[in-house]
Protein backbone atom coordinates (compact mmCIF):
# COMPACT_ATOMS: atom_id res chain seq x y z
CA UNK A 1 0.00 0.00 0.00
CA UNK A 2 1.57 3.30 -1.10
CA UNK A 3 2.06 6.12 1.37
CA UNK A 4 2.19 9.80 0.55
CA UNK A 5 3.96 12.19 2.90
CA UNK A 6 3.27 15.87 3.37
CA UNK A 7 5.75 17.86 5.41
CA UNK A 8 5.03 21.22 7.01
CA UNK A 9 6.99 23.48 9.31
CA UNK A 10 5.37 26.36 11.16
CA UNK A 11 6.85 28.95 13.50
CA UNK A 12 6.20 28.11 17.15
CA UNK A 13 3.27 30.50 17.46
CA UNK A 14 -0.42 29.77 17.91
CA UNK A 15 -1.30 32.00 14.96
CA UNK A 16 -0.12 29.26 12.58
CA UNK A 17 -2.16 26.44 14.11
CA UNK A 18 -5.47 27.50 12.52
CA UNK A 19 -4.19 27.17 8.93
CA UNK A 20 -2.76 23.74 9.77
CA UNK A 21 -6.05 22.69 11.34
CA UNK A 22 -7.95 23.83 8.24
CA UNK A 23 -5.53 22.01 5.92
CA UNK A 24 -5.70 18.75 7.84
CA UNK A 25 -9.49 19.04 8.05
CA UNK A 26 -9.83 19.39 4.30
CA UNK A 27 -7.45 16.50 3.75
CA UNK A 28 -9.37 14.27 6.16
CA UNK A 29 -12.65 15.18 4.49
CA UNK A 30 -11.25 14.35 1.05
CA UNK A 31 -9.95 11.04 2.35
CA UNK A 32 -13.49 10.10 3.28
CA UNK A 33 -13.57 10.59 7.03
CA UNK A 34 -17.02 11.37 8.42
CA UNK A 35 -17.88 14.92 9.42
CA UNK A 36 -17.74 13.89 13.08
CA UNK A 37 -14.34 12.26 12.62
CA UNK A 38 -13.00 15.30 10.74
CA UNK A 39 -13.93 17.44 13.75
CA UNK A 40 -12.14 14.96 16.03
CA UNK A 41 -9.01 15.04 13.86
CA UNK A 42 -9.00 18.84 13.76
CA UNK A 43 -9.34 19.02 17.54
CA UNK A 44 -6.46 16.58 18.06
CA UNK A 45 -4.25 18.55 15.65
CA UNK A 46 -5.10 21.76 17.50
CA UNK A 47 -4.28 20.19 20.88
CA UNK A 48 -0.95 18.59 19.98
CA UNK A 49 0.22 21.63 18.01
CA UNK A 50 -0.78 23.89 20.90
CA UNK A 51 1.24 21.75 23.29
CA UNK A 52 4.22 21.86 20.92
CA UNK A 53 4.02 25.67 20.70
CA UNK A 54 3.38 26.33 24.40
CA UNK A 55 5.53 23.65 25.99
CA UNK A 56 7.93 22.44 23.33
CA UNK A 57 9.59 25.55 22.01
CA UNK A 58 11.98 28.11 23.41
CA UNK A 59 10.56 30.80 21.12
CA UNK A 60 8.85 31.18 17.75
CA UNK A 61 12.05 30.48 15.85
CA UNK A 62 12.18 26.92 17.20
CA UNK A 63 9.47 25.83 14.85
CA UNK A 64 7.09 22.89 14.92
CA UNK A 65 7.37 20.22 12.23
CA UNK A 66 4.48 18.14 11.01
CA UNK A 67 4.68 15.01 8.92
CA UNK A 68 1.34 13.92 7.56
CA UNK A 69 1.24 10.45 6.04
CA UNK A 70 -1.78 9.27 4.12
CA UNK A 71 -2.70 6.03 2.44
CA UNK A 72 -5.91 4.29 1.52
CA UNK A 73 -6.56 3.17 5.09
CA UNK A 74 -5.36 5.89 7.45
CA UNK A 75 -4.23 9.40 8.17
CA UNK A 76 -1.13 9.65 10.34
CA UNK A 77 0.16 12.89 11.85
CA UNK A 78 3.52 13.34 13.54
CA UNK A 79 4.13 16.60 15.39
CA UNK A 80 7.72 17.30 16.35
CA UNK A 81 8.90 20.10 18.64
CA UNK A 82 12.40 21.05 19.74
CA UNK A 83 11.89 21.17 23.50
CA UNK A 84 11.91 24.20 25.73
CA UNK A 85 15.12 23.32 27.60
CA UNK A 86 14.31 25.08 30.82
CA UNK A 87 17.40 25.67 32.90
CA UNK A 88 19.66 24.00 30.39
CA UNK A 89 17.84 20.68 30.46
CA UNK A 90 16.13 18.94 27.60
CA UNK A 91 12.48 19.04 28.39
CA UNK A 92 10.77 16.47 26.28
CA UNK A 93 7.53 15.28 27.76
CA UNK A 94 8.74 12.27 29.76
CA UNK A 95 6.47 9.34 30.54
CA UNK A 96 6.70 10.30 34.21
CA UNK A 97 5.53 13.82 33.44
CA UNK A 98 2.81 12.40 31.20
CA UNK A 99 1.57 10.15 34.00
CA UNK A 100 1.58 13.11 36.37
CA UNK A 101 -0.48 15.23 33.97
CA UNK A 102 -2.97 12.41 33.46
CA UNK A 103 -3.28 11.68 37.17
CA UNK A 104 -3.93 15.33 37.97
CA UNK A 105 -6.42 15.96 35.18
CA UNK A 106 -9.77 17.16 36.45
CA UNK A 107 -12.79 18.58 34.59
CA UNK A 108 -12.59 21.67 36.77
CA UNK A 109 -8.96 22.35 35.83
CA UNK A 110 -8.32 25.08 33.28
CA UNK A 111 -5.51 23.18 31.58
CA UNK A 112 -4.00 19.73 31.20
CA UNK A 113 -6.66 18.29 28.87
CA UNK A 114 -4.82 18.30 25.54
CA UNK A 115 -3.04 14.96 25.83
CA UNK A 116 -6.19 13.32 27.20
CA UNK A 117 -8.16 14.57 24.20
CA UNK A 118 -5.52 13.40 21.71
CA UNK A 119 -5.36 9.95 23.31
CA UNK A 120 -9.12 9.65 23.52
CA UNK A 121 -9.93 10.65 19.96
CA UNK A 122 -7.12 9.03 17.97
CA UNK A 123 -6.89 5.34 17.08
CA UNK A 124 -3.18 5.30 17.89
CA UNK A 125 -1.32 7.74 20.13
CA UNK A 126 2.42 7.58 20.70
CA UNK A 127 4.80 9.96 22.38
CA UNK A 128 8.58 9.81 22.53
CA UNK A 129 11.69 11.91 22.87
CA UNK A 130 13.37 13.09 19.68
CA UNK A 131 16.99 13.83 18.83
CA UNK A 132 16.44 17.59 19.14
CA UNK A 133 15.60 17.24 22.84
CA UNK A 134 11.93 17.78 22.18
CA UNK A 135 8.85 15.62 21.88
CA UNK A 136 7.40 13.63 18.99
CA UNK A 137 3.68 13.00 19.15
CA UNK A 138 2.26 10.57 16.59
CA UNK A 139 -1.43 10.02 16.10
CA UNK A 140 -3.19 7.77 13.61
CA UNK A 141 -6.79 7.86 12.46
CA UNK A 142 -8.06 4.77 10.69
CA UNK A 143 -10.56 4.93 7.86
CA UNK A 144 -13.52 2.61 8.39
CA UNK A 145 -13.83 2.18 4.64
CA UNK A 146 -10.62 2.36 2.56
CA UNK A 147 -10.56 5.43 0.36
CA UNK A 148 -10.35 5.20 -3.40
CA UNK A 149 -7.85 8.05 -3.48
CA UNK A 150 -4.46 7.03 -4.81
CA UNK A 151 -2.13 9.31 -2.83
CA UNK A 152 0.95 8.47 -4.85
CA UNK B 1 -16.64 38.73 19.61
CA UNK B 2 -19.71 40.82 20.34
CA UNK B 3 -20.61 41.94 23.84
CA UNK B 4 -24.03 43.23 24.83
CA UNK B 5 -26.13 43.43 27.97
CA UNK B 6 -29.67 42.35 28.73
CA UNK B 7 -31.35 42.73 32.13
CA UNK B 8 -28.00 43.10 33.86
CA UNK B 9 -26.53 40.01 32.20
CA UNK B 10 -23.54 40.35 29.89
CA UNK B 11 -23.95 38.30 26.72
CA UNK B 12 -20.76 37.43 24.90
CA UNK B 13 -21.38 36.23 21.38
CA UNK B 14 -18.39 34.42 19.94
CA UNK B 15 -18.07 34.93 16.20
CA UNK B 16 -14.98 32.87 15.46
CA UNK B 17 -13.75 29.34 16.02
CA UNK B 18 -12.00 28.96 19.36
CA UNK B 19 -8.58 27.51 18.67
CA UNK B 20 -5.51 28.55 20.66
CA UNK B 21 -5.14 31.91 18.94
CA UNK B 22 -8.74 32.98 19.53
CA UNK B 23 -8.78 31.40 23.00
CA UNK B 24 -6.24 33.99 24.06
CA UNK B 25 -8.62 36.78 22.97
CA UNK B 26 -11.50 35.04 24.73
CA UNK B 27 -9.52 34.90 27.95
CA UNK B 28 -8.71 38.62 27.70
CA UNK B 29 -12.36 39.55 27.20
CA UNK B 30 -13.47 37.34 30.10
CA UNK B 31 -10.73 38.74 32.34
CA UNK B 32 -11.98 42.22 31.41
CA UNK B 33 -15.48 41.28 32.53
CA UNK B 34 -14.11 40.03 35.84
CA UNK B 35 -12.17 43.27 36.28
CA UNK B 36 -15.41 45.23 35.72
CA UNK B 37 -17.01 43.21 38.55
CA UNK B 38 -19.47 41.63 36.15
CA UNK B 39 -21.44 38.91 37.93
CA UNK B 40 -23.61 37.27 35.30
CA UNK B 41 -22.34 36.18 31.91
CA UNK B 42 -23.86 34.15 29.08
CA UNK B 43 -21.49 32.96 26.36
CA UNK B 44 -23.28 32.25 23.09
CA UNK B 45 -21.39 29.72 20.96
CA UNK B 46 -23.93 29.38 18.14
CA UNK B 47 -21.45 30.63 15.52
CA UNK B 48 -18.57 28.45 16.72
CA UNK B 49 -17.73 25.20 14.93
CA UNK B 50 -14.52 24.37 16.80
CA UNK B 51 -13.36 24.77 20.38
CA UNK B 52 -10.17 23.48 21.97
CA UNK B 53 -9.31 22.70 25.56
CA UNK B 54 -7.62 26.08 26.12
CA UNK B 55 -10.87 27.90 25.37
CA UNK B 56 -12.92 25.43 27.42
CA UNK B 57 -10.46 25.95 30.27
CA UNK B 58 -10.88 29.72 30.07
CA UNK B 59 -14.67 29.37 30.30
CA UNK B 60 -14.42 26.91 33.20
CA UNK B 61 -11.97 29.13 35.06
CA UNK B 62 -14.08 32.26 34.76
CA UNK B 63 -17.27 30.39 35.69
CA UNK B 64 -15.59 29.19 38.89
CA UNK B 65 -14.33 32.66 39.77
CA UNK B 66 -17.73 34.27 39.12
CA UNK B 67 -19.42 31.74 41.40
CA UNK B 68 -17.07 32.66 44.20
CA UNK B 69 -18.57 36.17 44.09
CA UNK B 70 -22.16 35.00 43.73
CA UNK B 71 -22.36 35.20 39.96
CA UNK B 72 -22.03 32.64 37.19
CA UNK B 73 -21.12 32.04 33.57
CA UNK B 74 -23.48 29.95 31.48
CA UNK B 75 -22.91 28.66 27.97
CA UNK B 76 -25.48 28.21 25.23
CA UNK B 77 -26.14 27.02 21.67
CA UNK B 78 -23.38 24.46 21.24
CA UNK B 79 -22.95 22.52 18.01
CA UNK B 80 -22.82 18.74 18.45
CA UNK B 81 -19.03 18.52 18.19
CA UNK B 82 -18.62 21.26 20.81
CA UNK B 83 -20.93 19.38 23.15
CA UNK B 84 -18.79 16.28 22.62
CA UNK B 85 -15.64 18.25 23.50
CA UNK B 86 -17.21 19.61 26.69
CA UNK B 87 -18.43 16.11 27.61
CA UNK B 88 -15.07 14.50 26.84
CA UNK B 89 -13.19 16.93 29.08
CA UNK B 90 -15.93 16.71 31.68
CA UNK B 91 -16.51 20.46 31.60
CA UNK B 92 -20.24 19.97 31.08
CA UNK B 93 -20.40 18.93 34.72
CA UNK B 94 -18.69 22.16 35.78
CA UNK B 95 -20.31 24.78 33.54
CA UNK B 96 -24.04 25.01 32.92
CA UNK B 97 -24.90 24.50 29.25
CA UNK B 98 -28.21 25.54 27.67
CA UNK B 99 -29.74 24.92 24.28
CA UNK B 100 -30.56 28.56 23.61
CA UNK B 101 -29.57 32.03 24.73
CA UNK B 102 -33.06 32.64 26.11
CA UNK B 103 -32.95 29.53 28.26
CA UNK B 104 -29.50 30.50 29.57
CA UNK B 105 -30.74 34.01 30.43
CA UNK B 106 -33.84 32.59 32.09
CA UNK B 107 -31.69 30.33 34.28
CA UNK B 108 -30.25 33.33 36.16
Amino acid sequence: MANADIKLKIPSAVFYIDPVRAFVGNLAKDLGFSRKRVADIQLVVDEICSNAVHHGSIDATGGVKLQIRINTRSLEILVRDTGSRYEGQNSWLTHERLSEIEANRSPSNESGHGIFIAKSLSDTYEIQANAAGGTDVRVVFELLVPTNIQPS
Amino acid sequence: MKLREESGIKILEITTDLSSYAASDLRKVLEGLLAEKTEKVVVNLSQVSHINSTAVGALVGVAKRLRQSGGDLKICALADNLTRTFNLIGASSVVEIYESENSALAAF
